[in-house]
């Protein structure tokens, strides 16, 4: 292979530099076909020794009582079945839904509010939206370890703050609290995870060619009018992609709940992913019922997944 | 008319003023927190003398963070485990990302979407087999075994990204280095590579955060100090009987702010990788 880009003499490819045979072998890997294999070959096996393998074993491990380092007994369906005859189970796929539902909902609002609003023209606008961003950038758990401290029965900033104000009398349990636990953590859900649909929306909205609001306000258009048929219909593909996006991680998240609650009190908080997490590495280590968990979930997954991939790999002409 | 168009700009505006600041103060009230607690002494932190405002600023907490907790490991645990994985799926990912956008052989399409739906699995689906496999691999406890584990997410991500920038670069460019004498590797080096950067720069950030942030893989696969990175350390530290909340948010502190910092510094490009299509988060 040792050509290189200096003018060389305009000789037929197959004389230069090699011998006849080097020139066949050469001509042979460096063939579209081969070279394509060859390039993929490692990204192939990562799919398929992280991703599919494990995928394929975690539906198997569903039929088996199975423990870490041990081989697994077929059982049937009695993973699933017991998942279903349990309250507990009942409870968590109500919690993942509303978990889920109300943190990109909430997250979807404030997003698109903070997006109008940065695409103001203001003093210092940039660094307003640096600032804004950062929650997306601070690593969950750190996110996570802060509001608990926030969050916290004795000292921490919102009782500190409260019991100043004199608006309580004792301090209030935000994470232990049965009726309150659910919403707290939403609320770190939706500071980490804010930025994320401001960032898709302000894109978007600067995408739109400002002539468009232009003639619509020569033609009368009050601003609401130029709200819902410019910016609304325009920023409709984002919405979709990332509402989606933001619906699979979200509800597979498992580091706000483990950390701020751990699924208490009372299961209140218990979603999917920790459940699953607590059945295969608490005590009992049955990581069937764990994957078993995970996998009555796939299916809603699946539908999100399979249109999310559709959507991204038409935005790259594939 | 065009005084109700004024009145309305001059009303919205006030709003969005008005937004920001509450916004602005929502974003920073939990940093001003976690910094002031890691800057205040235990009285200042706990009980009836707690403050709002650090009244004798100390460095303390970071200094028993170095001095009796093993963070130093972890930090270097996190660096090792981050650059590893940043490398190996960078190189996995250009030669794949370049395979699908310019090369022509069967099966392409079909290897351009399992990328992509590799990339949208949860590991919150994965990490029981991948524990089960990573026991019998005995990768558990071991920073080669986080390093390989990170590539699953890593690599669909980065080779979907690199997909589009490759395509991008005008086909002309190659044709012309290949017609002076490159084949399709040196044409993928001297010309693919250059013209990318901006897109490599994303994919970088993305891999060494994503390392650097990733818990749930870490926190499964370690059991022993040796091999924890910050953040299973950290949760550690908590669910320890010490708790201790000064020490703790310093370490959240200094955690946090490596990536940031590359946050702030390739927003730009950042923001645009981001948009292209979508990005865990």
């Amino acid at each position: 292979m040792g050509t290189s880009t200096t003018v060389s003499l305009p000789l037929p490819s197959s004389r230069r530099g090699l011998g006849w045979r080097g020139d066949k072998v050469q001509r042979f890997l460096l063939h579209d076909r081969t070279l394509g294999y060859l390039f993929l070959f490692p990204a192939l096996l990562v799919i398929v020794g992280l991703v599919a393998y494990p995928f394929a074993s975690a539906i198997v491990m569903t039929f088996q009582a199975k423990t870490a380092g041990a081989p697994g007994r077929f059982i049937g369906l009695d993973n699933y079945r017991e998942l279903f005859s349990s309250e507990q189970f009942l409870r968590t796929v109500v919690n993942t839904a509303v978990y889920t539902a109300v943190g990109v909902g909430i997250k979807f609002l404030l997003g698109l509010s903070m997006a109008l609003v940065l695409n103001q023209e203001r003093f210092c606008n940039n660094l307003f939206r640096s600032f804004l961003l950062i929650p997306w950038a601070i690593p969950t758990v750190m996110s996570a370890l802060n509001w608990r401290w926030i969050f916290d029965d004795a000292s921490g900033l919102i009782n500190n703050i409260l019991v100043r104000l004199n608006l309580i009398e004792e301090t209030i349990s935000w994470l232990s609290n049965p009726h309150l636990a659910m919403f707290s953590v939403i609320a770190v859900v939706v500071w980490q995870g804010t930025p994320f649909f401001t960032m898709s929306f302000l894109a978007g909205l600067q995408a739109i060619p400002k002539e468009l609001y232009e003639a619509a306000e020569i033609d009368g258009a009050s601003v609401l009018q130029q709200f819902s048929y410019i910016t609304l219909p325009r920023l409709h593909p984002i919405f979709i992609t990332a509402v989606m996006l933001s619906a699979i991680l979200t509800s597979a998240a498992i580091q706000f709940v483990l950390i701020l609650t751990n699924g208490g009190p009372a299961d209140r908080t218990m979603i999917f992913s920790v459940l699953s997490y607590h059945l295969a590495l608490g005590g009992a280590q049955r990581l069937g019922m764990g994957a078993a968990v995970s996998l009555i979930f796939f299916p809603i997954l699946v539908v999100f997944i399979v249109f999310l991939t559709r959507r991204m790999l038409r935005e790259k002409g594939e | 008319m065009a005084l109700r168009m004024t009145t309305q700009r001059r009303a919205l505006q006030g709003l969005g003023n008005g937004v920001l600041v509450l916004m602005l103060l929502w974003t920073a009230i939990p940093f001003y927190w976690m910094i002031a607690t890691s800057l205040k002494h235990d009285k200042e932190i706990y009980g009836y003398e707690a403050t709002l405002i650090p009244q004798r600023p100390t460095l303390n907490n970071y200094a028993t963070v170095f001095r009796e907790t093993p963070y130093m490991l972890y930090l270097r645990n996190s660096v090792v485990v981050a650059v590893g994985s940043t490398v190996l799926s960078m190189i996995i990912a250009v030669l794949g990302a370049y395979a699908i956008a310019r090369l022509d052989f069967p099966g392409r399409a079909l290897l351009a979407r399992g990328l992509v739906f590799t990339y949208l699995v949860p590991t919150s689906l994965l990490f029981i087999p991948m524990f089960a496999m990573m026991s019998m691999l005995r990768l558990t406890d071991s920073l080669h075994g986080l390093i390989i584990a990170y590539l699953g997410f890593d690599v669909p991500f980065c080779t979907w990204l690199l997909m589009g920038y490759f395509k991008s670069v005008p086909v002309e460019l190659e044709e012309a280095a290949r017609v002076d004498g490159c084949n399709r590797v040196s044409a993928l080096v001297r010309v693919v590579l250059p013209m990318s950067l901006p897109a490599l720069v994303v994919v970088t950030f993305f891999s060494f955060t994503h390392a650097w942030n990733e818990f749930l893989y870490a926190h499964v696969f370690t059991s022993t100090t040796g091999a924890r990175t910050v953040t299973t350390g950290l949760v550690n530290f908590m669910s320890q009987d010490v708790f201790f909340w000064g020490p703790l948010m310093a370490s959240t502190v200094m955690s946090a702010l490596p990536p940031v910092l590359m946050f702030l510094v390739f927003q730009r490009w950042v923001v645009k990788g981001l948009t292209l299509g979508g990005v865990k988060g």
